[in-house]
């Protein structure tokens, strides 16, 4: 089930009036928890399988790992688990992948291997409820924290509808201790909880689905030439429709969650006002990054042992964080190509402001003098602006390896935005790139204005009337789109 | 998250997206526009899951656009008694759905075929596109996207401003018109509102202000007058055309074998249209020559009386009125001219 669905719209209705039915605590975890079942049976209901296997396996070996003390045996549950649950996403994601390989290296060694293709379907977020149970069993391992008591609150951790198929990646603390207690939405919660879940479909909706989708899908999708106009126009729209696309998610699914009570982690904080590669990861998904920080790159070594090894374990974290989002060799290389970045940018450590700290620890005169209108001194406009313009630019050359089909394609995108391509015909309207021009602009503008706050404390700011226009508009132009239902890019992931 | 801002905000955005919702749609309305369905993978993929119907109680309809105007299923339906599935997709070749409903085993009932040439024997990607993206839609279907059309049909048809193709923020944008560069092909064509109108049941129909009005209709006489430039690859022949044959035959006769049965159509076209359809397809060369590779029954409306008089009044495609009349005569052909119980 999508957000953007009117299946959606029903089922979220009932599920606020269960919630708020005078029940037990119990009895309304039982509620979301089928919730939960029903929004993802709704996709595919043989899968469900899947997610019950993992939640039951992570739950007692999870516990057994906490309290067993023969490191022998904990070894041996560590494994289980991390079989269980990576051999299922390898299987499923990796499986026709590795397959491929594996023939075309045998038909390079000269063995005619030719198996049958096999016709594996995705099961929708396994990557993101695999990465969220892998945490809780690497946390019992380690013993970071305690086992959760029940099965029913564990099974609702993993399974908590908001951020089951694309995120948040919530890690138990976050998530688990809101289940212990009652809880349900205050009128500003649940205020706020609607205005986040109309962000989110705004974004979704009208800008990546109806202004940016079509000229990327043209773009990518073109056989031939490409003339450096639509290259340029294509890519941007591309990296504008991946923001939307899945920012507008995740700030939907911290709405809903937020409706009914509970609070779901920041994944997104303006991206592209990032000021270099290592502050662009600190605002684009947010839990993925520190989760390949925490349960990656540092028990890989992080940058405890020298230079040469700190570059190894960024590369080795940013190409697996590649290979996360697609099972095909054109991820592996935006990975690696983010990775070279980073290594880069320490390599140079070049003077530049510290990059802004994430919202929640952010000092209160930054917070106090955001406004939806802020001052933009000229200080402010010249070094650091331009150098998060730079940023964005090359963070977009990155994404034709992460849109294109192959190798060839990206290579051919990348000639058409930065060499000469002779005679070539103009493949984009000038309606289209219109579209791109103005909704890239504003999103660059707004993430500028934005970096250093939040929607709601923007919103906190702003006069009753003007926070009900811009909403009101917003919704208008939902309505207005007519594009409900189309999937979002990273379920596929 | 502490913040406070005044609730009443929430009162107000509401206020003002009823109130702008219902301005817009009384301001359509007040245009004499009516709420129709857009004609998308949802609601083909509806009809596509009725096909299994018993043979005695339904036909279903491939082809291109003109058997969604020409066949009239209110008359079907109440002249035989029994369902008309429309499953013809605009600008299309109705091979990727005969394929489709080969490949599916459970289907054994009444297939007609509308033929238009110039889609029929096109070898482009660009005319299986749709019905590809339809079919990948239907058999993909999920448990949601059901129930969500179910809901969108109570909702579509009684709202104006759901039309996507004329009123959702990128058909508003797309009809500013704004000049492209020179060579850029604008996907699709842009036919004048009215041209269009389609029901839940996939009836497509000109509406009445559509053929009152010259400008419109002959808006739309110049988009078919601009096709061969769009698409300037010469009519398939020979080694190709046999292909194709060959391949409509296999799938016919994997109907037929579980009990199927399959005819040809050939719906009316008119004035110059008609006139290059016949001189680029012409009739010994692919139409015959189809009926003879698959030893199937074809119905020419130029070989009835009753069927040969109409006229398109966009040369294409007839209005209501007369598909009611060729609805009846395909209706008495059929009865007499094969052993459909009808």
């Amino acid at each position: 089930m999508v957000f953007n669905s009117y299946t959606f719209v029903a089922f979220f209705i009932i599920m606020l009036i269960l919630h708020n039915l005078p029940f037990s605590w119990k009895v309304k975890k039982i509620n979301l928890l089928l919730a939960s079942y029903i929004f993802y049976a709704a996709w595919n209901p043989p899968f469900i399988l899947l997610l019950w296997l993992s939640t039951i396996i992570d739950f007692f070996v999870g516990k057994a790992l906490y309290v067993q003390t023969n490191k022998h045996k904990r070894w041996v549950l560590l494994v289980v688990s991390l079989i269980g649950n990576l051999g299922m996403l390898c299987f499923f994601k990796y499986g026709s992948f590795l397959l491929e390989n594996f023939v075309m290296v045998c038909n390079a060694l000269g063995i005619d291997y030719h198996p049958a293709k096999p016709n594996i379907i995705l099961p929708a977020g396994i990557s993101f409820y695999t990465f969220t149970t892998l945490c809780y069993t690497v946390d019992m391992y380690k013993r970071k924290s305690k086992p959760v008591k029940s099965l029913l609150d564990f099974s609702l951790f993993v399974t908590f509808f908001p951020h089951l198929v694309a995120g948040p990646i919530v890690r138990p603390p976050q998530l688990v201790p809101q289940f212990e207690s009652p809880r349900k939405a205050s009128k500003q919660q649940l205020a706020n909880g609607l205005l986040l879940l109309t962000l989110g479909l705004f974004m979704k909706v009208v800008l990546a689905d109806t202004l940016l989708s079509a000229t990327a899908d043209a773009v990518f999708g073109h056989n031939g030439k490409l003339g450096f106009l639509d290259a340029w126009a294509g890519v941007l729209a591309f990296s504008g429709q991946i923001f939307f696309d899945f920012a507008g998610y995740s700030t939907a699914a911290i709405g809903v969650a937020l409706c009914l009570g509970f609070v779901l982690p920041q994944n997104f904080l303006y991206p592209y006002a990032a000021i270099g590669f290592s502050d662009f990861w600190r605002r684009w998904h947010i839990t993925l990054s520190s989760w390949l920080r925490d349960y990656l790159y540092i028990p890989l070594g992080g940058n405890r042992e020298g230079n040469f090894k700190t570059y190894i374990n960024i590369m080795i974290t940013m190409l697996i964080g590649g290979l996360w989002h697609g099972a095909h060799w054109t991820f592996v290389a935006w990975g690696g190509l983010h990775g070279l970045y980073l290594c880069a940018e320490k390599a140079m450590d070049y003077k530049r402001p510290k990059p802004s700290p994430i919202i929640g620890s952010a000092p209160e005169p930054v917070i106090s003098t955001a406004s939806i209108i802020p001052e933009l001194p000229v200080k402010k406009l010249n070094g650091d602006f331009l150098k998060a313009l730079l940023t964005f630019l090359l963070i977009c050359i990155t994404w034709v390896f992460f849109r294109s089909a192959s190798f060839a394609d990206a290579w051919q995108l990348l000639r058409a935005m930065f060499a000469r391509q002779g005679a070539t015909v103009p493949l984009l309207t000038t309606i289209a790139i219109i579209k791109v021009g103005i909704v890239v602009s504003l999103m660059l503008i707004f993430h500028w204005i934005m970096r250093d706050t939040t929607v709601l404390k923007v919103a906190g700011k702003i006069p009753a009337w003007g926070v009900g226009i811009i909403w009101s508009l917003m919704l208008v132009l939902i309505i207005l789109s007519q594009e409900s239902s189309k999937s979002f890019i990273y379920f596929q992931f | 998250m502490k913040t406070n801002w005044p609730l009443n905000s929430v009162v107000l955005a509401l206020v003002l997206v009823i109130g702008a919702v219902s301005c817009w749609e009384v301001f359509l309305r007040n245009k004499r526009v009516r709420p129709d369905f857009d004609d998308g993978p949802e609601l083909w993929a509806d009809k596509r899951g009725m096909v299994y119907q018993p043979s005695n109680k339904a036909t279903v309809f491939i082809g291109s656009s003109r058997i969604k105007y020409d066949l009239d299923i209110d008359t079907w339906q109440s002249i035989t008694g029994t369902h008309a599935i429309q499953l013809a997709i605009v600008g299309s070749s109705p091979r990727t759905m005969l394929k489709d409903l080969a490949n599916d085993t459970n289907f054994k009932g009444k297939l007609l075929v509308d033929v238009t040439e110039v889609l029929f024997f096109n070898q482009s990607p660009g005319v299986s596109q749709t019905p590809d993206e339809a079919i990948n839609y239907y058999h993909k279907r999920t448990p949601a996207q059901k129930a969500s059309f179910e809901i969108d049909k109570l909702i579509e048809p009684r709202l104006v401003m759901l039309n996507r193709d004329f009123y959702s923020l990128n058909g508003l944008l797309d009809h500013l018109h704004i000049p492209n560069r020179r060579g850029v092909i604008v996907a699709g064509l842009d036919f004048p509102i009215g041209f269009a109108e389609t029901f839940y049941n996939r009836q497509t129909k000109m509406t009445n202000t559509f053929l009152r009005d010259t400008t419109r209709i002959n808006k739309v006489r110049r988009i078919w007058a601009s096709i061969p430039k769009r698409n300037s690859a010469p009519p398939v022949t020979g080694k190709a055309l046999d292909s194709i044959l060959l391949s409509v035959k296999h799938d016919v006769n994997r109907i037929r074998d579980r009990g199927g049965e399959v005819v040809f159509l050939r719906t009316p076209s008119s004035g110059p249209f008609l006139m290059r359809e016949n001189k680029g397809y012409p009739r010994g060369k692919y139409w015959n020559k189809l009926l003879a590779v698959t030893q199937c029954k074809g119905i020419h409306f130029s070989d009835y009386a009753a069927l040969n008089n109409l006229v398109c009044p966009e040369f294409s495609h007839l209005k209501r009125h007369d598909a009611v009349i060729y609805t009846k005569g395909i209706i008495d052909i059929l009865k007499k001219e094969t052993d459909w119980k009808l």
